[in-house]
């Protein structure tokens, strides 16, 4: 619990309107996207600044609150949300665009800047900002940064980290760390930038982040392929990479995640095909017609019932627009959505999506897929209802019995969204327990008095 | 399934369990919500509201005076339904708690009696309402408004009033008293329709109304409006007067069921809204085929007249050039979009200028807009950005409420574009 005085304390350094203490407030800060997780914190405090993190910081060390910090809360695997109370940071008004390093190629922000805002401003300016996670139009560049964010052009472009120059960091105990800078080669002593991004508010506090940019690609294209097997679309996948051929883009939707996204979209999807593969190309608009034809062909061998061009970067635009909101849509169909985010090596896509299918009916579940096929990053998603507990523990079975096959075959048990207090217990399956002791050293040594985030990534002994 | 014995919820009107457990917190409702825009603060955004529905029904909340506040802080535009894609319905899960609110902080016996006045007796009752405006009639034909407007005496009162008596539009005779109640149809007779005359729009904008019955008949229908129409409800359930709306509803439902009409058509965006939704409102009340019936019969008159196809032989260009302002209750409540673009191009004469965000809330929102005034304005002042940069001669839009705060807003503002309905432009466009 923290006392009045500190709440006191807290309003007089920051103002009124960036400290939160009603019910109603820290009700709805207790949760982000992922189901069956909420918690309540103790406070919420909005700082404006650096200034303003160092003071909250201060005083939840003399009060010993937990600190979380908070972006958006569009994460999936509970990575902001406060089990323990203590003091949600929310960041999301700190979201000033710092400076555009055209010279450099550089972008400087506040944690609390909107990626897609980020994305806009840098295209003004003929750059691109190629991470590009589902959220894009809510997530925050410091939630990106903490859960080391990917998305739908993760395959060609890779994920937040590939583009993470700098950061400045506060520690737990109220250093501030720069680490990183604007020099494109900088092998200067441990990657310490590269353990902060994705280590989910546990090592320190992000206050100011430098990206890389780069040029955009000059010409893009868009196909869509349709199969009668998901299998087969796997195996799509895995040809499409096998014939040495990286696409910007390369998604996958199952027939339910179709039917539930062109219910609420309206760009006519057809129902009736058991999979979809969206795909882009892009680049020089010479290897672009190459490699969608290359593209093509390897469809047609492998069996696709159709194969559709987008006519235009409108379509391309609303048909990867229609993708995004693919998890949510599943939504209409159940109360509750539970998803993983298993990732296997391409070569295996096919294998997993016939491990899914098989698993579906073993567990007599309603299952949605769709994700990253290209990345081998997969959403399996069980359509279900917590209300139901008997249905909670199948779709909880479901999940252990696949990532038993997913770490079997070289996989991983997060491809994108961290492990936050969802996927705990599957990354010490994946790591083991030298691996969670290593782990645990590593935070113990930015964070002493476990401070931040507790309970996240490993649970707290 | 759930507990229900757990809920907070008063008994009668409260969100479903299921309307608010369908919530799976993603966020895309956020980037689309005004009063989330203007706070920052999550339980001021549609998932946020949610969110406290959700734990009223699972007994972690209690109906709270902050909660009361929310769902009338919340402007009802509906944006973040168009938004959801698990088809979650905050505007609506917060228009059913304004009820809930009335139960718990039902307020002072004096606001208590003049709310029941307002909303029971004056607004049911089509010949009061029209009563009621006439010392607003006098005050503008007496020249006392004039008096007012120059001695600032308005200054000394809350901000509500000054705004509320500079938005009073040149109020006419009732338009309800002087439409025939059949305006037959000119040139070959495409059908016939009734027309739902909105309240707003006969006292205050009649001339936009003339215009819309003057519009349809010459595109080929038997205009039918009748006069024991009465107000849609809509404000009613905006102050969470549900059983009012209810017998409002009743009333309307019988008396436009009646009529062999090929479709049941209004001007007024709010009332389409209402409408179309008496289909939810008296379920339970009415069987549902007759509700199936009355909802596949309503159309907002820019929707009719798309889905008929515009006759455009006869038509006289109109030189000028319009931005549109899509009123919330009709894009996002009715889904009604395109159709209006593609009216306006098809006027022959008429240039279209897209504007950013055209679908972002005026601020207006019924009563929203007095009720909040600092936040209202900064809302109307995100549009009103968008409208100048435009740079268009004329600001069309289809929503009284909109088109009050909107010209307005420009007036205040010292902006030169005005504001029209688009049946008003498409009345220039059409012979006498």
């Amino acid at each position: 619990m923290i006392s009045q005085a500190a709440v006191a304390r807290l309003r007089d350094m920051l103002g009124t309107k960036n400290v939160l203490s009603e019910p109603e407030d820290l009700l709805t800060l207790g949760y982000d996207s992922t189901p069956e997780l909420s918690g309540q914190p103790d406070v919420a405090v909005y700082p404006p600044d650096l200034d303003g993190i160092l003071t909250a910081i201060e005083i939840a060390r003399d009060e010993g609150l937990p600190i979380v910090p908070r972006g958006s809360g569009t994460g999936l695997s509970g990575g902001s949300v406060p089990v323990s109370g203590g003091m949600v940071l929310c960041l999301n008004r700190m979201n000033r665009i710092l400076e555009i390093d055209e010279a450099n190629l550089t972008a400087t922000v506040e944690p609390g800047v909107i990626t897609l805002d980020l994305f806009n401003a840098v295209a003004e300016k003929g750059l691109f900002y190629p991470p590009d996670p589902g959220s894009q139009k809510i997530s925050t560049l410091g939630g990106n940064v903490m859960e080391n964010a990917g998305g739908l052009r993760g395959l060609k472009y890779g994920v937040t980290r590939d583009y993470v120059m700098a950061l400045q960091c506060v520690l737990p105990d109220g250093s501030v760390v720069n680490t990183g800078g604007k020099s494109v080669k900088d092998v200067a002593g441990y990657a310490f930038k590269d353990l902060l991004v994705g280590s989910e508010g546990t090592l320190g506090i992000i206050s100011e982040i430098t990206v890389s940019l780069i040029p955009p690609p000059q010409t893009r294209k868009t196909l869509l392929a349709y199969f009668d097997t998901m299998p087969k679309a796997g195996e799509a996948v895995a040809r499409i990479i096998a014939a040495k051929i990286i696409p910007s883009t390369l998604e996958i939707m199952d027939q339910a995640t179709i039917g539930c996204v062109e219910e609420f979209a309206g760009i006519g999807l057809p129902l009736d095909m058991a999979a979809l593969l969206l795909i882009e190309v892009d680049g020089h608009p010479a290897v672009v017609e190459e490699e969608a034809a290359a593209v093509h062909k390897v469809l047609q061998q492998v069996g696709a019932a159709e194969i559709k061009l987008a006519g235009n970067a409108d379509e391309a635009a609303s048909l990867a627009a229609a993708r995004r909101t693919a998890l949510s849509a599943l939504a209409r169909k159940s109360p509750t959505t539970l998803l993983e985010d298993a990732t296997v090596p391409r070569s295996m896509l096919a294998e997993t999506f016939t491990e899914i299918e098989r698993l579906t009916d073993k567990y007599r579940l309603t299952v949605g897929t769709f994700g990253h096929a290209g990345d081998g990053n997969i959403h399996p998603t069980v359509l279900c209802d917590e209300r139901d507990r008997d249905q909670m523990q199948r779709a909880h079975a479901f999940y252990d019995e696949l990532y038993e096959k997913v770490l079997a075959w070289g996989g991983t048990v997060s491809g994108e969204h961290g492990i936050g207090v969802a996927k705990r217990d599957y990354l010490a399956r994946q790591i083991g327990p030298a691996g969670i002791a290593v782990m645990r050293r590593i935070k113990d040594s930015f964070d002493p008095r476990r401070m931040l985030n507790p309970g996240k990534v490993i649970a707290e002994k | 399934m759930t507990d229900i014995d757990k809920s907070n919820f008063a008994p009668g009107d409260a969100p479903t369990y299921e309307s608010v457990l369908q919530c799976m917190r993603c966020g895309f409702c956020l980037p689309t919500c005004p009063t989330f825009a203007l706070t920052g603060r999550e339980r001021s955004s549609p998932r946020g509201r949610v969110a406290l529905a959700r734990a009223v029904h699972d007994g972690k909340l209690t109906f709270s005076e902050a909660l009361k506040e929310e769902s009338f802080f919340c402007l009802d535009c509906r944006a973040c339904t168009t938004a959801c894609p698990s088809g979650v319905k905050a505007g609506e899960v917060m228009e059913v708690c304004r009820s809930q609110a009335q139960q718990f902080f039902p307020g002072g016996h004096l606001s208590q009696k003049f709310r029941s006045f307002v909303l029971e007796r004056m607004l049911p009752d089509p010949d009061a309402l029209e009563k009621s405006m006439l010392p607003n009639r006098l005050y503008q034909r007496l020249g006392i408004q004039w008096l007012v407007r120059h001695s600032h005496i308005l200054k000394l009162g809350p901000d509500w009033m000054e705004k509320a008596e500079g938005m009073m539009p040149k109020i006419g005779e009732p338009l309800r008293q002087q439409l025939p109640e059949i305006t037959p149809a000119r040139g070959e007779k495409r059908g016939r329709v009734a027309f739902f005359l909105g309240c707003v729009m006969s006292l205050m904008y009649g001339e936009v109304s003339r215009q819309t019955v003057r519009v349809l008949a010459y595109q080929g229908f038997d205009v039918l409006t009748p006069k024991a129409t009465k107000c849609c409800g809509a404000p009613h359930l905006a102050e969470g007067d549900r059983e009012t709306s209810r017998q409002l509803a009743l009333h309307n439902l019988e008396l436009f069921l009646k009529e062999d009409v090929d479709a049941i058509v209004t001007d007024c965006a709010g009332c389409g809204a209402s409408l179309k939704e008496y289909e939810e409102l008296l379920e339970g009340l009415v069987p549902h085929e007759k509700l199936e019936k009355f909802r596949a019969k309503i159309r907002d008159v820019q929707e009719f007249l798309a889905e008929a196809g515009l006759r455009s032989e006869g038509l006289k260009p109109v030189n000028t050039s319009v931005t549109y302002h899509e009123p919330c209750h009709l894009c996002h409540a009715q889904g009604v979009s395109k159709q209006p673009r593609d009216l306006i191009k098809a006027i022959p004469g008429v240039e279209f200028r897209e504007m950013n965000e055209s679908s972002w809330c005026c601020g207006s929102a019924a009563t929203w807009g007095l009720k909040f005034t600092e936040e209202s304005q900064q809302v109307l002042d995100r549009k009103l950005n968008n409208i100048k940069a435009t740079d268009a001669d004329h600001l069309v839009t289809a929503n009284p409420g909109c088109h009050l705060q909107l010209a307005w807003g420009l007036k205040q503002a010292g902006i030169k574009q005005d504001v029209l309905h688009l049946m008003e432009l498409l009345g220039q466009a059409t012979p006498e």
